[in-house]
């Protein structure tokens, strides 16, 4: 018996791509991505380092294809650390069987701290010591949110471990990131953004990035700003003085303009909701510079107060 | 020969831990078997929010602090939101108070469905079962021959990640496995639906952006109030009609987990959900030692690093608690501190909530609803105070929540305001205690110049989890594993079924 039918992953590539608010060529790719993940071409590890486990919460919140499809038949995952049977030793065992396979692609969720490793252990060791060669051995490598992707959080102003995000560890370790390295940040990561990646790689291979960001084109491209369905609003000067107010949300401390993402194509949860049509400002959970400063808040309120460290023009998209 | 037991990594929590048993052997009929005398719990992941907190704009407390977890962040994020709303002089009026209900209600039901199937679940379901289905239900028929198809080409990982797994005594009945197996697909959806829930007041989840000190930044209309009503009515019926029969199941197949796993019996609960705009709590407050009840009294709270990656000095109330990392300090073995309440360890969780409101004295809903579920399985309270009790508390809350939900919806004034105005004040303190579904859960924040100057959080795990405190006093999870009999020591899969009873949080329990 075939388990899973040419069918069943045009049907996903398709509705995947059409979240995405991607072409039908993505959605062959995404197809033949996801049927090659299933046939086990190739295998997915997920490991955690500095992390808070909110991307594995997201990634489970996939819709197409559903978590079921995800956890089973559709990406070979290897290994999680919240979702998978095993435990100790024998997990240990599973990660070094795959490793010596070589192969496989790496999704990594969390901050690495190179300035201490005892911050994250894994069995024991320090989690930096087994991850060289994961890294090393992977043919491709996922950063599943931001602090996977540029420290996030675990690397914001004060922190005593030395976090930072995957690409300056690999540079650091001489590990190359060109064509390998993939960034998809997000507090947490959107799961289409995820899953889209991994069957886009699988697929085609390396997807056209970002060269500074290393983050996909094809999710990452534009800014909420240019997207905001409160862009008219911004256009008209009508601003949003307190919370729950109609208007463009900038008074109140939006950074839309700052964050390279697709939210309004895809919104959250099933495109119940998200940030902005909640009146939520955006807090460009998306950037480099996420949570990086402490003279950076994400709302404006106390600004009458103490200066805030950025300038009116960041504030301006740019569409380009 | 007395023998080191360790599981490290335990797997299907949130988090890096590491459990050392030292344990004995002992004579089981034919068999050698082992049985623990002490246990060690190595929180081994730490990110440091106290520092990253300290200077920055009050506000970012809500967003920053929820990323320490992203399986319970609204639980944080109210805690948050309760310490600056105290510091600020606010309280949420009637419509915010209830969206922050409905959000933080959302992320409790996701948190006890996805903890019971799909992280504590595999450790008494037979996944291999699936092989023998005949029957016609299309997702089952494909995780069947996707499993087939696997071992018949003795594919590495076959299975994976379910399993590989330790193998010892899993459900026996066919059917009963296959059943558990379909409901923990089903409990898949069930659990982003929950999710969906949240995000439809709280913007997203995990880390809803709409939670705001006083409220949320949505006004709710109609068309939000019954697409989460909608919703909620699939969580009832699942709850109802799968959840609690499937704990029911599992305690009736492995009736001697009601004898196992039994911590010191010192309960902490700081209660949860505002009922009314007075701050009463439909899970009220209380402590419970030595099997006594008393009112809760936060100054009772420190924090001990007897055996904490941190900067050795005496215990401090979080009031004025510091975190100075100290990784290689020698005698330290764990980066969770040690919360102590009256220098006891206290057991925090939904049991904990549970025997805090069944010993409340006066007329208590909890005692009564807690009667009735035990009555027909003819069991006493106290055999609650164990794995499956946990598992057990966290059924019937789930089925508490989702009710009162039902009612806060129906409290909604649509369309009506759903903030509350405030001033950032130049220097101020103020703490929020709230419960997660691991259980108690405090912020404490300090002001000065507009921008944090302390802030200390003592997490549900950080209680369960902690190690020795500087007395050599075990945490509540050190002492529930003592005794326990382990069949085999390189599968030691009884350590993970009481471990996981407390559905621990490493990543809330350091931070």
């Amino acid at each position: 018996m075939i388990p899973c039918s040419r069918r069943e992953f045009l049907r996903a590539g398709t509705l995947l791509a059409a979240g995405l608010g991607l072409s039908q060529g993505v959605a062959s790719v995404f197809a033949q991505g996801l049927q090659r993940l299933f046939e086990r071409q190739k295998r997915v590890l997920w490991l955690q380092g500095l992390s808070c486990s909110g991307c594995s919460v997201s990634f489970l919140n996939c819709n197409e294809p559903g978590p079921l499809d995800i956890l089973t038949r559709m990406i070979s995952l290897v290994f999680h650390p919240n979702i998978s049977a095993t435990q100790g030793a024998q997990a240990i065992e599973t990660i070094q069987k795959l490793v010596s396979e070589g192969g496989y692609y790496l999704v990594f969720e969390g901050a690495v701290a190179p300035g201490m490793p005892e911050a994250c252990l894994l069995g024991g060791r320090p989690l930096n010591d087994l991850l060289v060669d994961v890294l090393q051995r992977a043919d491709a490598v996922v950063a599943a949110g931001s602090c996977a992707a540029f420290g996030g959080i675990p690397a914001g102003e004060g922190n005593a471990t030395g976090a930072v995000g995957l690409a300056e560890f690999m540079r650091s370790k001489n590990i190359p990131t060109e064509k390998r390295l993939l960034n998809c940040p997000g507090c947490p990561v959107h799961p289409d953004s995820l899953v889209g990646t991994l069957a886009y790689v699988a697929g085609k291979g390396y997807p056209s990035v970002n060269p500074e960001l290393l983050t996909p084109d094809m999710m990452y491209k534009h800014s909420v700003h240019d997207d905001c369905p409160r862009f008219h609003y911004w256009q008209k000067n009508a601003f949003a003085e307190q919370f729950g107010d109609e208007g463009c949300l900038f008074k109140l401390g939006c950074l839309g303009p700052l964050s390279h993402t697709n939210c309004p194509q895809r919104q959250w949860n099933g495109g119940v909701n998200w940030c902005i049509r909640a009146g939520a400002p955006c807090i460009a959970c998306t950037s480099p510079d996420f949570v990086k400063r402490r003279a950076f808040p994400f709302y404006r309120k106390g600004e009458a107060y103490h200066a805030v460290a950025y300038q009116e023009k960041d504030r301006k998209g740019d569409k380009s | 020969m007395s023998q080191t037991v360790t599981v490290s990594p335990l797997t299907r929590i949130e988090g890096h831990l590491a459990v050392h048993t030292e344990t004995e052997p002992f004579q089981s009929g034919s068999a050698e078997r082992h049985r623990v005398k002490s246990a060690r719990c190595e929180g081994e992941m730490y990110r440091g929010f106290e520092q990253i907190l300290r200077g920055r704009d009050p506000m970012d407390a809500q967003q920053i602090t929820q990323r320490i977890c992203g399986v319970c962040p609204i639980s944080h994020g109210i805690a948050s939101v309760r310490a600056q709303e105290m510091a600020y002089g606010i309280r949420p009026g009637r419509n915010g108070r209830l969206l922050q209900n409905l959000i933080l209600a959302a992320n409790y039901l996701h948190s006890h469905i996805l903890h019971f199937y799909h992280l504590a679940g595999l450790d008494f379901v037979d996944v291999t079962a699936i092989l023998k289905y005949s029957g016609a239900d299309r997702a089952l028929k494909a995780v069947k021959s996707w499993v087939e198809e696997a071992l018949n080409r003795k594919d590495l990982f076959a299975a994976a990640p379910l399993l590989p797994r330790y193998e010892g005594e899993y459900l026996t009945d066919v059917d009963t496995n296959i059943a558990v197996i379909a409901h923990y697909a089903e409990a898949l959806e069930l659990r982003k639906i929950c999710d969906e829930m949240g995000a439809i007041f709280g913007a997203r989840l995990p880390h809803s952006t709409a939670l705001i000190p006083g409220g949320v930044t949505q006004v709710p209309t109609a068309e939000r109030v019954l697409s989460y009503a909608g919703r909620l009515q699939k969580v009832r019926s699942f709850i109802d009609e799968v959840y609690i029969p499937d704990v029911v199941t599992v305690a009736q197949a492995f009736p001697s987990y009601f004898d196992v796993g039994r911590a010191a019996g010192n309960f902490l609960c700081y209660g949860v959900f505002e009922t009314n705009d007075g701050g009463e709590k439909l899970i009220p407050p209380g402590v419970v030692i030595d099997g006594k009840w008393e009112t809760l009294d936060p100054e009772q709270i420190a924090e001990d690093v007897g055996c904490s990656r941190y900067a050795s000095g005496a215990p401090r109330h979080p009031k004025q608690g510091e975190t100075k990392p100290e990784p290689q300090r020698s005698g330290a073995y764990s980066w969770l501190k040690a919360p102590r309440y009256k220098e006891n360890p206290m057991e925090v969780g939904a049991l904990a909530r549970v025997v805090a409101g069944y010993l409340k004295p006066g007329e208590s809903w909890i005692k009564r609803e807690v009667d009735a579920f035990l009555q027909p399985l003819n069991l006493p309270v106290e055999r609650l105070f164990s794995v499956l009790g946990r598992h057990a508390a966290r059924a019937l809350e789930a089925r508490w929540v989702a009710r009162e939900a039902q009612k806060w919806l129906d409290e909604i004034e649509i369309d009506g305001p759903a903030t509350t105005p405030f001033e950032l004040p130049k220097t101020g303190s103020g703490h929020g205690l709230t419960e997660a579904p691991r259980g108690a859960l405090g912020h404490w924040i300090s002001i000065d110049e507009y921008r944090i100057s302390n802030y200390q959080c003592v997490v549900p795990t950080t209680w369960n989890c902690s190690p020795r405190d500087s007395r050599g006093r075990p945490g509540p999870v050190e002492t529930a594993l003592e005794g326990l009999e382990i069949k085999d020591a390189t599968q030691p899969i009884e350590i993970g079924r009481v471990v996981r009873s407390f559905d621990p949080c490493i990543a809330c329990a350091v931070h």
